[in-house]
């Protein structure tokens, strides 16, 4: 093996790496409501951001549409997210410019709900696209699936989801909102690791 | 085109955080077993401290062990008590490697499931319980293995199965301990409602800030 292809190599796992810290910094400063921060993960070239059935945001713009209300917004104590960012499969095209991601996500939250506090699961699938620019892994599309998102006292068989949330303000409607128990599978980014299918 | 010598401490960086994130994930898997003594010797001889939710903290190795072995434990030659149940999922982590290689920090979140008395640590009636945490540990690397320097886990609720967080956020908050006593009080003492927020130790991979 020559040096150049070493360094190819080593750059791959850099690659994923410094992916998987993106993905897991951005958890950390959402639950910490640190929205500047996670408006900067994002590219100037991003395509767009959808969450749940809020519906399509496509651009920077948009992800200072998205998250931008809340920066420097006090959240009452009692309001929480814990959205934890688990399972990352990470592949790198070929170029090493691009990438794409798929996450679980487990979480507990604590949120107001019809003018009452209520304490609720949710689970969710992202398939993340992100891109390379400068030397630097940013969001280029990020895409959040919801499973469920039900009372933490009833469950998501009695209660799959507590309510539809359109934002008025998206550039397109969602285009996967599928909640269980719809049976609706995320398509995978990834191939087959021994297939190659 | 990079130096074999650059290449060398790039591929060094990369194992030094698989190392560490295996450390961590080994510490969980030792802890929910209750196997105490592992525990304390993944923490180096020069280990600084370890301080979990409201126990306060305990200083150098000695701590480290007063903490595992005397109060967690409840004493060297203690039985763990039929029915305990404790799974800590080692959840998220973003290590982070000093420059010289020597010493790197780490984030995780700790994701609790529990069997376990609540009156004390080891007595009074058996409760199940739903945790979750937020550690920013320190390892150290010395005789080329990285070993925690530093183990603190900052609580955010633990609360019964059947109230949740919003109704009851916490049980079996026993506070620093009179038989077993801290070297200090606890320094991150604020769970759930208080909002607040464990900082992040690591710098914004964009801005730098």
């Amino acid at each position: 093996m020559n040096l150049e292809e070493l360094e190819k190599q080593v750059t791959r796992l850099e690659d994923i790496q410094e992916i998987e810290d993106l993905q897991r910094m951005y958890g950390y400063y959402f639950d910490n409501a640190m929205f500047q921060e996670v408006i900067d993960l994002f590219s100037e070239n991003t395509e767009s951001v959808e969450i749940t059935d809020h519906g399509v945001f496509r651009g920077k713009e948009a992800v200072r549409k998205m998250y931008g209300g809340m920066v420097g917004v006090p959240r009452p104590g009692w309001m929480f997210f814990e959205v934890m960012q688990s399972q990352g499969v990470i592949d790198v095209a070929p170029d090493g410019k691009n990438a794409t991601g798929r996450w679980y996500t487990p979480s507990f939250e604590c949120r107001p709900f019809g003018g009452t506090q209520k304490q609720t699961w949710q689970f969710g699938v992202y398939n993340n696209e992100y891109i390379k620019e400068n030397g630097r892994w940013y969001f280029k599309k990020l895409h959040w699936n919801l499973t469920f998102w039900t009372s933490y006292e009833r469950g998501f068989l009695k209660v799959p989801k507590l309510s539809d949330t359109p934002f008025p303000n998206a550039d397109a409607p969602a285009t996967a909102y599928h909640p269980y128990p719809s049976g609706y599978h995320v398509p995978y980014p990834f191939k087959h690791p021994v297939t190659g299918m | 085109m990079a130096t074999l010598e650059e290449l060398q401490k790039r591929l060094q960086r990369l194992e030094d955080i698989k190392e560490i994130e295996r450390l961590q994930r080994i510490y969980g898997y030792y802890r929910d077993y209750g196997d105490w003594e592992k525990v304390v010797d993944l923490f180096s001889d020069n280990a600084e401290s370890v301080e979990v939710a409201d126990h306060g903290v305990y200083k150098g190795k000695e701590g480290v062990r007063r903490y595992y072995i005397d109060l967690i434990k409840g004493g060297k030659d203690k039985k763990s008590r039929t029915g305990v149940m404790s799974i800590a999922l080692q959840m998220q982590g973003v290590v982070t490697v000093d420059p010289d290689g020597k010493h790197a920090r780490g984030r995780w979140y700790g994701f609790l499931m529990e069997a376990r008395p609540t009156l004390s640590l080891h007595e009074g009636e058996m409760r199940q319980t739903w945790g979750h945490g937020i550690y920013e540990n320190e390892y150290t690397k010395e005789n080329g293995k990285w070993m925690f320097q530093k183990l603190h886990f900052f609580l955010n609720f633990r609360t019964p199965y059947e109230d949740g967080w919003l109704k009851t956020p916490v049980v079996g908050q026993s506070g620093p301990s009179r038989d077993v006593p801290p070297d200090a009080p606890p320094t991150t003492w604020h769970p759930y409602p208080s909002g607040v927020r464990f900082p992040v130790h690591f710098k914004h991979p964009i801005t730098g800030k």
